[in-house]
């Protein structure tokens, strides 16, 4: 029990995670944003490459996210005593 | 096509033979001191780290829905079907939120189901026996839609339906299934687990094979988005409206987006979701993988193009059209007509092999409800961990009878649509059980009371919705207050509406709530139970 707050307590650090998954998230739902078939990448309409360029965006989102929220002190513990730790 | 090509034949049949060595095989990877529990048998021992947890998350929620139906769709209808993609973006947001909470709070309290969690929050009986059937009844379609896969590519290959005896022609699929059955009851999680590291070799291997050489066959992503929007524009014969658009058209996009969302905030409520989620041996591991998942999600943005080849592609058309107009044929047609016949053999194992891992994890989820949230709570309250596992093996049996069931005897020309009506049953326990995991505000009967109301709104609008020939069930969307709407999503905020109500209402006159079992620390715990820990810890912690 005698650990640093862990980071999900930190008021900045859960606006900041809350804030990039809600982007995350909206870039996908607000369909009015890619529902056009201009400007083209190559023969592809916008439609179709904003989707699918979207992915790899979500997935640097979540991983900040991860990173942001990671207990790091007791990562280092885990490493040495064999994942014991965080009660 | 009753001419059975030899060649892709034998590459299917011995892929398939590996994977069921690799199934029975898996009965002895990680073995665990104690293999007569359902911690092992159903949740392979929640001992599973990033990269295992990366490729059993994939191959469970990654299914021959991805391969068959999503394609279908498209094929279909065009830009709407590409809902699928916007919905597998925005799921690992919505996971990484409550992924890890659920996680913690089963490691914290020993759940395996997310009906024991709702049990223990609410200390009710009934609300956890209406989550627990209600993800049964979600799942049982869900497996069938597996067999739908599967069953194209026979059809394809020319294997069984082209026979008009009933028993002959299901044979394939039944001796399929009896196999997939056979490994899951002896090695439970631990076979799809192992067997979704092939399946994906496949998956990967064919998805880039088909969209480098595809293209460069059909003359070009030009000539193939022309097609499909030449397509597209002409009319319906039926509706009397163009088939579909090439850009979602802004009356589609209320219920591009609702059936995204609705979709991404069912999935990991799904019970086979929620084990695969269970089975990671830390917390972490789950953010880990929200970040890492998405990859899938490029592969099916991928897939669903396969749909708009396939429109491009006269042989293909030709095909589904003699095949009574079943999209769910174009993939494999596209396979047949444009790869070798060993690489459509390639193709083809990896839909087959693609239906067989979320097959089995879905009737080992169901299996699990059932023990701990049915036998376990109304039979045999004091039965062993060895009796448990038993019951949970045959129970994973029934299930797979059960969704063979379904597949014979439902149409499948939309099996979108199949997997559709179980997201509407299962949005309906989203307050229970994932609000529940932030705050124990509701009172249980109001949530038992929403869960119903919900449930019963969605079938009957599901029922009253024609589409694709059928006068019911034939779409999950209709129209609310002018837009036409995800059925799943009215329905769970008419839930949520008389769940929020009734609550309020309970409090007022002081209706006696249940006990909630869990205590906050719960949902922030990490890493195991010490004893778990320290045999885990040893693996983990070397270099």
């Amino acid at each position: 029990m005698a650990q640093p707050a862990p980071p999900d307590s930190r008021p900045i650090v859960r606006g900041v995670v809350t804030v990039l998954l809600l982007v995350a998230i909206g870039g996908a739902l607000v369909v009015p944003i890619y529902a056009r078939s201009r400007p083209k990448l190559g023969d592809f309409p916008f439609f179709y490459w904003y989707q699918l360029a979207w992915v790899p965006v979500v997935a640097i989102a979540c991983g900040l996210c991860y990173i942001l929220l990671r207990t790091k002190p007791a990562r280092v513990d885990a490493s040495t005593n064999g994942g014991e730790v965080q009660q | 096509m009753s001419h059975v090509n030899a060649v892709s034949f034998a590459i299917l049949a011995v892929s398939f033979l590996s994977v069921t060595l690799i199934g029975f095989a898996a009965a002895r990877w990680r073995p665990a001191e104690d293999p007569m529990q359902l911690n092992e048998w159903g949740l392979g021992g929640r001992g599973f780290g990033t990269f295992i947890s990366w490729f059993l998350l994939g191959g469970d929620l990654y299914t021959a829905y991805t391969f068959i139906a999503v394609p279908a769709l498209v094929y279909a209808t065009g830009a709407a079907g590409f809902y699928a993609l916007s919905y597998t973006i925005m799921v690992f947001p919505i996971v990484f939120l409550f992924g890890p909470r659920l996680w913690s709070v089963a490691r914290a309290r020993g759940y395996v189901t997310p009906g024991e969690f709702v049990r223990g929050r609410y200390g009710s009986q009934g609300l956890g026996l209406a989550v627990t059937l209600t993800g049964i009844l979600a799942t049982m379609p869900y497996i069938a839609l597996q067999l739908v896969g599967i069953e194209s590519v026979l059809a394809v290959m020319g294997l069984g339906t082209s026979s008009g005896n009933a028993f002959v022609a299901n044979l394939p699929l039944v001796i399929a299934f009896v196999i997939l059955a056979g490994y899951t009851y002896l090695a439970g999680l631990r076979a799809p687990a192992l067997i979704a590291f092939v399946k994906d070799a496949f998956i990967y291997v064919t998805v880039i094979v088909a969209i480098i050489y595809i293209p460069s066959r059909l003359g070009g992503w030009a000539h193939i988005f022309g097609a499909a929007s030449a397509h597209l524009k002409s009319v319906n014969p039926a509706t009397g409206k163009p088939f579909g658009s090439l850009v979602v058209l802004p009356s589609g996009e209320w219920a591009y987006a609702t059936l995204a969302l609705g979709s991404a905030l069912a999935l990991f409520i799904y019970p086979h979701a929620v084990t695969g989620v269970l089975a990671a041996r830390r917390r972490d591991v789950i953010r880990r993988n929200a970040a890492m998942l998405p990859a899938y999600t490029l592969v099916l943005g991928l897939i669903a193009l396969l749909g708009y080849m396939a429109r491009a592609t006269p042989a293909v058309n030709a095909g589904v059209a003699a095949g009574g107009g079943d999209a769910q044929l174009s993939v494999p047609l596209l396979f047949q007509h444009m790869f070798p016949s060993w690489m459509a053999g390639i193709g083809y194992s990896a839909i087959v092999i693609g239906a067989l891992v979320p097959a089995a994890i879905m009737s080992i989820a169901a299996a699990n409800l059932f023990t701990r949230n049915i036998y376990k709570e109304l039979f045999r309250p004091h039965a062993t961990q060895a009796q448990e596992t038993r019951v949970a093996q045959l129970a994973s049996l029934v299930m797979k009878v059960g969704a063979l069931g379904f597949a014979l005897e439902l149409n499948r020309t939309f099996s979108i649509n199949l997997q559709l009506l179980g997201g509407i049953w299962i949005l309906q326990t989203f307050p229970a059980v994932v609000i529940s995991l932030y705050t124990r505000w509701f009172h249980r009967f109001a949530l038992i009371i929403g869960w119903a109301v919900g449930i019963a709104y969605g079938t009957i609008e599901a029922y009253r919705t024609p589409g694709g020939g059928q006068q019911h069930f034939g779409a999950s969307i209709a129209p609310v207050f002018g837009h036409t709407t995800y059925i799943a999503i009215t329905a769970v905020l008419v839930n949520l509406v008389v769940a929020v109500g009734l609550t309020l209402v309970f409090h007022a006159v002081r209706l006696r709530d249940g006990y909630d079992h869990t205590r906050p620390a719960d949902y922030s715990a990490d890493a195991a139970p010490p004893v778990v820990a320290a045999a885990r810890g040893t693996v983990s912690a070397a270099p």
